[in-house]
């Protein structure tokens, strides 16, 4: 049996990227987009769910002022972006190859997905928990560890620059 | 700390002995990245060289700070120009504000 083991994203160019990735875990990376994009269907939830609040930050730490200034001037351009990365990144899930725009978008559109994730979960500095195997959060930490791997291999990938 | 609200952060000091309106319109702003659980060092790092063109050095430098201190300075300018630098952050996912400095 041999271990070929692929780099996951491999740089072939300046804008061409490899993605060795199995079906299954391609089918993953498409239902979390879809899922996250289900729930930004409701313009309420963009305002008020708090397990949306990470990806639609206030500008200011105090200042209401700015801060209803500020939404009032990009909250619909915030959601248009995510929503576009996010389908996108679903369109392209089954892809063997990437442009460099297009593994950028995955990068963002994977990480506004962990930042919502690990909202839920309440991550800390301190990292994962010790779970037990049966536990109900267990999937969750395990797609939150699984988009965390993928995010910073796609970032190597970018960030190498031969 | 893992969010930065009003509660949780220490009052910026100024040193203005003397405030007149000019200098209060002219004050620049300056756009913070706050630490943050969740996003990956070497994400913010990226990000940071993406969005302002700082070279790798500069934008690592930045995101240590960030990740020892809390927070760091990563631009200045007028309102308009920190509104977009904080616009362009939050698309990215990164947890930025903007005050007058």
């Amino acid at each position: 049996m041999a271990f070929g083991f692929k780099r996951p994203i491999q740089r072939k160019g300046p804008d061409r990227f490899i993605i060795n990735l199995r079906g299954d875990l391609r089918d993953v990376i498409a239902a979390v987009c879809d899922d996250l994009l289900a729930a930004l269907d409701d313009e309420d939830a963009t305002h008020h769910d708090p397990m949306l609040r990470r990806v639609f930050p206030v500008a200011h730490v105090s200042d209401e002022a700015v801060n209803d200034a500020y939404r009032d001037l990009v909250h619909s351009d915030l959601l248009r972006t995510r929503r576009e990365a996010l389908e996108r990144v679903s369109a392209t899930a089954q892809d063997s190859e990437l442009d460099r725009a297009t593994l950028e978008t995955w990068m963002i559109g994977l990480n506004t997905v962990r930042l919502v994730l690990g909202t839920r979960l309440d991550v800390s500095e301190d990292g994962s928990p010790q779970l037990e195997p049966d536990d109900p959060e267990l999937p969750a930490w395990a797609l939150y560890e699984f988009l965390g791997a993928l995010v910073g291999m796609v970032v190597d990938a970018l960030a190498r620059t031969s | 700390m893992t969010e930065p609200f009003a509660s949780d952060v220490a009052p910026v000091e100024i040193d203005e002995p003397t405030i007149d309106t000019t200098s209060l319109v002219d004050r620049p702003w300056i756009v913070l990245v706050w630490n943050d659980p969740i996003n990956l060092m070497s994400y913010v790092t990226y990000v940071l060289q993406k969005v302002f063109g700082y070279s790798h050095e500069k934008a690592e430098s930045m995101m240590l700070d960030v990740h020892e201190k809390g927070r760091a300075v990563v631009s200045s300018g007028s309102k308009e120009k920190a509104e977009l630098d904080v616009f362009r952050l939050h698309e990215h996912g990164l947890w930025a504000t903007m005050q007058q400095d």
